[in-house]
């Protein structure tokens, strides 16, 4: 029976809402033993579990959490009970123990107990599938409650499932440590803003620290949302001998009446808490008033560990987007997201703020690998991204894999874009880009492009989509072939930011299509409409000038307040380098490529095709000569891995120079084969696969890397969709060479990578610290590599 | 609350597999960088609780018993250099593999040391106790599955954020659990060797006639 009282009745119409205190605390003090579980029992014990619920409702909570926090597949897998029967003897107690008093029940749930990717194994859909199988459990409960979670990507995925499977209230509570962040690196104003756009009931923080410790983080959420915020405190911090925590009910009630002015309304108590303290929270809460926050941030972007505040220009990268680019292309085709994510970490470096990813591209699945890039972007950048597809399919699985608030890149005036992209936009909580065009075309005038921005942004208001997260976006046309058109695009974005309140942004590079000096008519024209009111530029950030341009603009309207952001970016820069001219240098290609120097082994090797010296030529007698000697020098333990990876890095910065000139000259790539490389399915480490993958790639084949803790199936089909015929496979672990054998079975089994006679047409080669040269041959693999350099070998015997 | 001020360099060498390389300029230079990249990231945490022998829960082949042999107490530890540490190395696969391979081993020297003042702190509380090195799951025949009972035990996942996957490796990757028996008497002072390492024939340090430390 669902309670008559609705806990968003009672966030309205309380001055305070209280919780109770800690469960795990009373457990421990009734000395009441079981068996690893402590969910088991709400079976074995129900009495008991219901007397500590009702000791919390004497003490004044509103709300009791069931004794559901662990109780999910992964963790009860061996305590003999299903999730189905512990969740509901737990809210059936909670129940019980409430009837007749008013008080309402939460299904209590906390983390699933493994990490999820990409510091882990456990992928969101997993995540999604273990608290959806929680919440349908606890369909009895009056609330669903997610605390004590320090990744917000997991804490996603569980709100997702809430959300699509009841609708009932959500208070979702992270935990921080003294530093001020998870332990997975999540920012108090990374989960506030994440979570509001989600549209959880009440957010705020529970567990880890006592309450005048968790001062700064509550602070913070408070600057970030406008939600009634919750706090549920442990009792101060356990001493590590005899694991009582320091704080007194007193003291911990007048900690928390001090944090009031951040805008608490839920006030409970974590570890270490009973209903002692609970009773002095109550206390307090009747001598105080509700203050609601002033919310004095402006529209904010976030990762789970950075937030973008849009309070002046900030700078989104443009560079993750293959139109126009054949190597981006290229990299979309051959799945090599490594190329991707060097774009990405190359524009953070340049200045950006906020990344633009973009891979549609016909001859790929824009929708998976719209997921595998934010995925693999996500876990090496803390930019927010901005999710750009014209396909409404595309925007959704992004928004759903993306872990923070993100832009939506874009909406625009025709009414099936405004139907299809809006309500996502909403549910996903992102922020929207909104192109003024619609059925009829790009307005040619400010005043028609401002009432596509007006329709835009009324429609979005009446999805519920706050007017502050819509970006018009008033096109720029390329000033070369229109030349009128620029005077009305700034009109257009000026009106926009007065009469509209809404935030601008732009894409600034098309202004100079066609033009010589394109650098100078695009640093213009930016300055020009930062100056009308633009506040996301998307550019090149490489472009020392452009970016600059944005930098010196902060500074000069007063925003970069004492230029410290500029001083910053330019004042710290490291001196540099006296600029060697390559014809003074006397080093040769294989001096450069033997000791690793980067910059040196592409100037010589530019210098080289300068001088029209054939290309193959340089590879065959030049470079692989060179990496050769550095191989066989790392075989004879003269020189460091390290080493052996910065020569062949160097390499190639050397092959990339020839790669661009023969793309240039005939469009014909180098590539001396395919091979597929994989760390088998279950293990983690795959340091030792990409050190083998550098070295391959130096040695111009082409590496297809499928990454680590890959399913055997995905390694088989990728053979047979791209016609591979050499495998490479890595593993650690020695509980993992199980899966190495079977993914080797499934190869072998396959019928399209078998000749004729049955026999195998893919060479497998496998390495990894705990194999051996028979174990390898005993699990049927045809190579046993010990290291990189042994990987090449084999490849040049198979491949050429 | 441990930190660490400076990291074993030969050590770090020694994971790169370099006894008896010359070190040069640029090394020097990449290692000077990583040791500090490392000390800044890492964030040291670690729990350990008391276990009163014999203690079903822990045991597991033959290799434990020989190791708690004769002691009264083990103690179940666990310590991580937590997440950031992996994502550091993941960045630098992508920005400089050879940074990477370098970060790899000073975090791995790193843990080392965390453990080994683990130790220390435990050894100073258990004072009058002698006490055995650390074995952990993977050792011998001891099941490295047990890592996940071992979380639960010391409320891991909860407490500092390590936990394992399916396979019971753990994450962050650079983390250890351990039991270390504790005894009134004597104990024989036995080192972990080679005997019952998982990696006996197959280990790179002995092939260049050295030794990994443990």
């Amino acid at each position: 029976m669902v309670n008559t009282v609705d806990f968003r009745e009672l966030l309205k119409n309380k001055e305070f809402v209280l919780l109770d205190g800690a469960m795990g605390t009373l457990i421990q003090k009734s000395g009441v033993e079981y068996d690893s579980v402590p969910e088991t029992l709400n079976i074995t014990h129900p009495e008991l579990i219901k007397s500590f619920h009702k000791a919390y409702v004497c003490a004044g909570a509103d709300v009791v959490y069931a004794n559901t926090f662990g109780a999910n597949a992964y963790k009860l897998k061996d305590c003999g009970y299903t999730v189905e029967e512990i969740i509901g003897a737990g809210v059936r107690n909670a129940k019980e123990a409430v009837s007749g008093t008013g008080a309402l029940v939460a299904l209590d749930l906390g983390p699933v107990g493994q990490l999820m990717e990409p510091a882990g194994a456990m992928t969101f859909e997993q995540a999604y599938e273990y608290y959806k199988q929680q919440i349908v459990a606890g369909s009895d409960a009056d609330l669903i409650v997610f605390e004590t979670m320090t990744d917000l990507f997991e804490l996603k995925a569980a709100v997702l499932a809430a959300k699509e499977n009841s609708d009932k209230p959500i208070v979702a509570t992270m935990s921080f440590e003294a530093n001020g962040r998870t332990f997975t690196g999540v920012l108090p104003a990374c989960a506030a803003v994440t979570l509001t756009g989600l549209g959880v009931d009440a957010v705020g923080v529970n567990c880890s620290l006592g309450p005048a410790e968790l001062e700064p983080v509550i602070a913070e959420m408070s600057r970030y949302t406008e939600l009634p915020l919750v706090i549920k405190a442990n009792a101060g911090l356990p001493d590590p001998n005899s694991n009582e925590y320091d704080v007194l009910p007193d003291d911990f009630a007048e900690s928390l009446q001090n944090l009031l002015k951040y805008g608490i309304k839920v006030i409970g108590g974590c570890c270490g808490t009973t209903p002692e303290y609970i009773e002095k929270v109550r206390d307090m809460t009747e001598k105080n008033k509700y203050q609601p926050q002033k919310k004095c941030v402006d529209t904010t972007v976030c990762s789970a560990s950075t937030a973008v505040e849009i309070n002046g220009p900030r700078i989104i990268g443009e560079r993750i987007n293959p139109t126009g680019k054949k190597l981006f292309k290229q990299a979309l085709v051959d799945n090599n997201i490594d190329y991707i994510l060097t774009q990405a970490l190359s524009q953070v470096s340049g200045g950006a703020e906020i990344l633009d990813v973009n891979v549609g591209h016909p001859e790929i699945d824009e929708k998976q690998m719209m997921v595998r890039v934010l995925k693999a972007i996500q876990s090496v950048c803390d930019a927010p991204l901005q999710i750009d597809s014209t396909k409404p399919d595309v925007l959704e699985a992004g928004l759903r894999h993306y872990n923070g608030k993100p832009i939506v890149n874009s909406v625009n005036g025709e009414e099936a874009s405004l139907s299809a992209v809006l309500p996502l936009v909403k549910k996903y909580g992102a922020s929207v880009v909104g192109l003024t065009l619609d059925e009829n075309g790009i307005p040619k005038t400010a005043n028609g492009r401002f009432a596509i921005a007006k329709r835009i942004v009324e429609r979005a208001e009446a999805v519920g989509i706050d007017r502050r997260d819509v970006y018009i976006d008033c096109l720029t046309l390329t000033v070369s072939a229109e030349q009128e058109a620029c005077r009305e695009t700034l009109d257009a974005l000026h009106r926009v930011k007065t009469e509209l309140g809404c935030k601008t942004c732009l894409g600034v590079s098309n202004i100079s299509f066609g033009l010589p000096n394109r650098e100078l008519v695009t640093r213009t024209f930016l300055t020009m409409a930062l100056e009308q009111g633009l506040d996301l530029p998307i550019i090149n950030p490489n472009i020392d000038s452009i970016t600059g341009a944005v930098r010196a603009y902060r500074v000069l309207a007063n925003i970069d307040k004492n230029s410290v952001e500029f001083i910053n970016a330019y004042n710290d820069a490291a001196p540099c380098a006296p600029v060697k001219n390559p014809s003074d240098t006397d080093i040769d290609i294989f001096t450069a490529v033997y000791s690793g120097l980067k910059s040196e082994g592409a100037t010589i090797t530019r210098k080289l095709l300068d001088e029209n010296i054939d290309a193959m030529q340089i590879v065959n007698e030049m470079l692989i000569p060179a990496l050769d000697r550095v191989g066989d020098d790392f075989e004879k333990n003269k020189i460091f891995l390290p080493q052996l990876i910065q020569s062949a890095n160097t390499a190639q910065e050397c092959f990339e120079v020839i790669k661009a000139h023969i793309s240039k000259t005939d469009g014909n790539t180098v590539s001396k084969g395919k091979i597929i490389l994989a760390t088998v399915k279950g293990d983690i480490h795959d340091i030792g696969k990409n050190i083998v993958k550098v070295l391959l790639d130096n040695y111009g084949y082409t590496v297809v890397d499928l990454g680590r803790d890959v399913d055997p199936q995905l390694i088989v089909d990728t053979a047979v969709e791209q016609n591979i015929k050499m495998i490479g496979l890595s593993a650690l672990m020695t509980t993992t060479l199980k899966s190495m054998e079977d993914t080797i079975k499934l190869v072998r089994e396959r019928k399209e990578l078998q000749n004729e006679d049955g026999s195998s047409k893919c060479v497998i080669f496998v390495g990894g610290a705990v194999l051996t040269k028979e174990y390898a041959m005993k699990i049927g693999a045809d190579y046993y590599c010990k290291d990189a350099k042994e990987s090449v070998d084999t490849a040049k015997l198979v491949l050429g | 609350m441990i930190t660490l001020e400076k990291l074993n360099r030969s050590e770090a060498i020694r994971y790169l597999g370099g006894a008896g390389i010359q070190m040069n300029d640029q090394m020097e230079v990449l290692m000077d960088e990583c040791e500090k990249m490392v000390l800044e990231k890492a964030a040291p945490k670690f729990l350990y609780i008391e276990l009163d022998l014999p203690c079903d829960t822990i045991m597991g082949g033959r290799d434990i018993a020989n190791h708690l042999d004769g002691c009264e107490k083990a103690i179940l530890m666990c310590a991580t250099l937590g997440a950031e540490i992996d994502k550091l190395i993941r960045i630098s696969q992508i920005s400089d593999m050879a940074k990477a391979v370098v970060l790899d081993s000073f975090a791995s020297v790193a843990v080392e040391q965390v453990c080994n003042k683990v130790d220390e702190i435990i050894a100073e509380k258990y004072d009058g106790y002698n006490m055995t090195f650390r074995f952990s799951p993977g050792y011998g025949d001891y099941p490295i599955s047990l890592q996940q009972d071992f979380l639960r035990m010391l409320d891991a996942p909860r407490k500092i954020g390590l936990t394992t996957n399916e396979n019971f490796l753990l994450m962050p990757t650079k983390s250890v659990t351990a039991v270390m028996g504790l005894s009134k008497n004597p104990i024989e002072r036995k080192k972990r060797g080679c005997a019952i390492c998982n990696m006996r024939g197959k280990c790179r340090f002995r092939k260049n006639g050295e030794h990994c430390g443990l």
